[in-house]
This record gives structure tokens, C-alpha cells and sequence, in this order.
């Protein structure tokens, strides 16, 4: 697998069930600095759609495409 | 057929392609049965069974009369619908090779499943039908009661959208610095397999009803297996309709389940007209306002309502089984105070039993539905568009100060 990008920050949201995924992750993009990569770890099935979909509604970039681990989502957010 | 295969499998649905095909499948189901989609009303009756095993005599529940607690849930097509339903969803879940178990790190959202499964429960049998009966097949029945527990779901689930953001109740997430590590994944796949397993065995007991005369027992099971499959592969959620729209200004869902009730109204009138059926109309009351927002609250508590828990359960969400213990305590609370504690009689009993069908006329009917449902939708992408207003203005606002 890639891990050629190194995250200024790791959120990990493994359990956690809709809406917190969403929440956490865009208070902790609101929260750090421009240009911080911010790295999700999530496994809750409705996130895997609504956390890259409203972090892009917020303004925010992704690094890359989301990368599918078993039954876990890794996604790459720039603040 | 690898291709077919991920599209079905390794992909979630359009919801607004599942929401329109589980409107249609809801109109052919009471074609053919004359009971619409539902599961609440099979929760209640479940408390009803645990309390009967315990030696509860409920034979004096005028709850339990109405909503006519015989037999098992095995000899019920409504609890067909309900197993189908938790099949469907496994099945799928399974051969997507999704299934895990998913515990909360929050401990706290235990006790909120808890209280807010209680909560829904409670609601949803107070206002006669959760999401499915007073919503999205209550609408299509066109029993004005369903337009009065939309809107206090509406306000419900505000409220709760407001508590889900606070704090205490959200509590802090584990943020690190530098990269995390994934789990390792795993060489064997062997989920498939047992969903395949599944669906066969499954399969076969609804052939087997139909072949023994059990029509209904078949009919639902079958539908179940279709409602379960659709949701699961939609990731249909009614909590996040709503929720969502206020928390952070998406309207997927709420779209999709708009548009999903629409094309049911417009099966469901043809149906009820070629085949002369009588739709199902519930007593539109006080109870029914009060039942939707307490419903729309606890939902959100939970973060999931009578429906998602289910596929959520399925997929290994253990959030979820608290949700449903507390759906069904919810559901039977209510049973006992129904005549016990004088619900009825204070909140039920002024109301009548509105049917636009026959206040109206088909025409008007179908017309004046339609057009709620329009301003429904109006009123979701307004939500949304002032939502990122505030957005944008609010970032402005942050790079000025920087």
C-alpha cells in the first residue's frame, strides 16, 4: 500500500457511528492550520460516503483518492 | 462479471434509485397484501411476546387488540417483513465483505442508544408508525397523519441535532499527531461464502411458504429480503435526513427519500383505484405530534431510527443492539400506558381518522400530495443553500482575522 504521504494529524474514528465521523473530521480540519494533511480512519459504512462528500462541500481538498482497507476507509484531507 | 460484481457489491447504491424502487415495491406490496411496509407495529408485538414468556397477562391491553397480537412472530407476515428485512441486509452485508464488528470508542453511546432507542420506540408507537406507516408509506396512503408526524420529526430531530452538538454528549475524538496505522489486512475472504449460504437457505423457506399455501408468510418474507437489501445497499438513513440537513447543510438523503415517497403516491393511487382497495389511514391526534417529535428527538439520540439500526446492526455496529432493546422496551412502554396510564384518553381519543382520499377526491388527493411534497423539497434545498452561506461567510470572516 502507498504510505507515501505523511499525515500532520490522524483521526481515528474506527467504532464510531454516523453523524460523529462527519463532525470530528470537519472540527479537526477547522482546527488546524492551511495546508495540514489530516489522515481519517474510519469504518462506519455511511461515513465512507459522507465524510469525503461533506469535506469537499466544506472547502476542503482532498490529497488523494480514499484507499480501501478491508472494511476500513483511510482518507487524505488538507485543511 | 467482475465489473457486474463490484458495481452491485463493492459500490452503495444511488439512494435515489433505492428509495424509488422501495416506493414502487411498497405500492405492489399492498396491492397484494392490503398492509403496507412497516416494522414498529412487529416491535411492539415482540415486547408483547417477551412479556407473555414472563408471565405478564397483557390479554386486557387494548394496545395489544388494535394492533392484533396472535401467533408468533413466525406465523406473522409482519415479522416476516421485520427477519426479512435483518436478512436481506446480512446477506448483502456479507457478500460486500463488509461485515465487522464496529465497537463505539465513546462508552457514553451506549446509554444514548439506550435512552434515545426508548425514546424513539415510544414516539413512533404513540403517533401509530415510525419513518416506514407514518412516513414513508404513510404519505402514499395519503393518511393525513403522516403529514403531521413529518413535520414534528422535523422539529424532533432539530432539537436533537442541538444536543448531538454540545459537548458532553458528542464527547472528544482520539486526535493524533503524525500518521496513524490501518489494520492489516486480511488474505482470506470468506464472508461471501456465508451470505451465499445465507441467501440460499433463506430462499428456499420462501418457497417453501408459498408451496405450503402461506402466501402472506411468503409474500413478506420475500419483501422483507427486498426492503432489507435496499436499504442496506442505499445506506438509507431517515435520521440523517433531517439531521443531517441541520448539522451540516447535506441533503442527500432527504432529497432522495422525497422523491421515493412521490413515486409511491403516484403507484399507490393507481393501485388503490384499478384494484378498489381501501387505503390505510391512522387517527391523526395530538398523540401523533407528540409521538413524531419525541420520535425525531430519539433518533437522533440514537443515531439511528426503527429502520437503519437494522442494517447497522447487520454490518456489526454494536451501537446498535442497545437501539433496538431500547425500540422495543420503547414500544411496549407505550402499550402499557396506552390505556393504563390514560394516553389514549388525554391525546388519542379527539382525534379522527383523516384520508385525504376521502376529504378530497383522488385527483385532490394525489394533487395536494404532491405539492407537499414539493415544498418539502423546496424548503430542504433552501436549508441547504443558507447553510453554505453561513459557510462561506463564516471562513471569510476567519481569513480576515488571520
Amino acid at each position: 500500500m502507498q504510505t507515501d504521504l505523511e499525515a500532520d494529524f490522524t483521526l481515528d474514528l474506527r467504532g464510531e457511528s454516523c453523524p460523529y465521523p462527519v463532525i470530528y473530521t470537519l472540527e479537526a480540519l477547522e482546527g488546524m492550520n492551511k495546508g495540514e494533511l489530516l489522515q481519517v480512519i474510519t469504518d462506519c459504512p455511511g461515513s465512507f460516503r459522507n465524510v469525503p462528500e461533506e469535506a469537499i462541500a466544506h472547502g476542503y481538498t482532498f490529497a488523494k483518492d480514499p484507499v480501501k482497507n478491508g472494511q476500513e476507509y483511510l482518507f487524505y484531507i488538507y485543511a | 462479471m467482475k465489473k457486474i460484481n463490484q458495481s452491485i457489491f463493492q459500490r452503495y447504491w444511488n439512494p435515489y434509485v433505492v428509495l424509488a424502487i422501495a416506493g414502487i415495491l411498497s405500492a405492489v406490496y399492498f396491492g397484494l397484501t392490503s398492509t403496507v411496509w412497516a416494522v414498529t407495529g412487529e416491535f411492539t408485538r415482540l415486547g408483547g411476546d417477551i412479556l407473555k414468556l414472563f408471565g405478564v397477562d397483557i390479554s386486557g391491553w387494548a394496545y395489544y387488540d388494535m394492533v392484533h397480537l396472535k401467533g408468533t412472530t413466525w406465523s406473522r407476515p409482519d415479522g416476516w417483513i421485520v427477519w426479512g428485512m435483518f436478512v436481506g441486509a446480512l446477506v448483502m452485508v456479507l457478500l460486500s465483505n463488509s461485515f465487522k464488528i464496529r465497537r463505539p470508542q465513546q462508552k457514553r453511546r451506549y446509554v444514548q442508544g439506550l435512552i434515545g432507542g426508548i425514546v424513539a420506540g415510544f414516539g413512533a408507537r404513540l403517533a401509530l408508525g415510525c419513518n416506514l406507516a407514518a412516513f414513508f408509506t404513510g404519505v402514499p396512503q395519503f393518511s393525513f397523519h403522516s403529514w403531521i408526524f413529518i413535520v414534528a420529526t422535523g422539529i424532533g430531530t432539530f432539537f436533537g441535532a442541538k444536543l448531538t452538538k454540545t459537548r458532553w454528549w458528542k464527547g472528544k475524538p482520539t486526535l493524533t499527531r503524525g500518521s496513524g496505522k490501518p489494520a492489516p489486512a486480511k488474505a482470506r475472504v470468506i464472508q461471501p461464502y456465508i451470505g451465499g449460504a445465507i441467501a440460499i437457505v433463506y430462499l428456499a423457506l420462501t418457497v417453501y411458504f408459498f408451496v405450503t399455501g402461506q402466501k402472506l408468510l411468503g409474500l413478506g418474507a420475500l419483501f422483507g429480503l427486498a426492503f432489507g437489501i435496499l436499504i442496506e445497499r442505499g445506506q438509507i438513513c431517515f435520521t440523517s435526513a433531517f439531521r443531517d440537513l441541520f448539522l451540516v447543510g447535506r441533503s442527500v438523503m432527504a432529497k432522495a427519500i422525497i422523491l421515493g415517497m412521490a413515486v409511491s403516491s403516484i403507484v399507490t393511487i393507481i393501485v388503490i383505484s384499478v384494484y378498489g382497495l381501501t387505503p390505510i389511514t391512522q387517527i391523526a391526534a395530538l398523540s401523533t405530534f407528540i409521538g413524531g417529535a419525541l420520535f425525531g428527538f430519539g433518533i437522533v439520540m440514537a443515531s439511528g431510527c426503527e429502520t437503519g439500526m437494522m442494517y447497522r446492526l447487520m454490518e456489526g455496529q454494536v451501537l446498535f443492539l442497545p437501539v433496538f432493546a431500547g425500540n422495543v422496551i420503547g414500544a411496549t412502554i407505550l402499550a402499557y400506558a396506552w390505556d393504563h396510564l390514560g394516553v389514549y384518553d388525554t391525546l388519542v381519543k379527539s382525534g379522527a381518522k383523516v384520508n385525504l382520499l376521502d376529504s378530497l377526491g383522488p385527483v385532490g388527493a394525489i394533487a395536494a400530495t404532491l405539492a407537499m411534497l414539493a415544498v418539502l423539497y423546496g424548503l430542504t434545498v433552501y436549508r441547504e443553500k443558507q447553510y453554505h452561506r453561513k459557510i462561506v461567510l463564516a471562513k471569510g470572516a476567519k481569513q480576515h482575522a488571520n
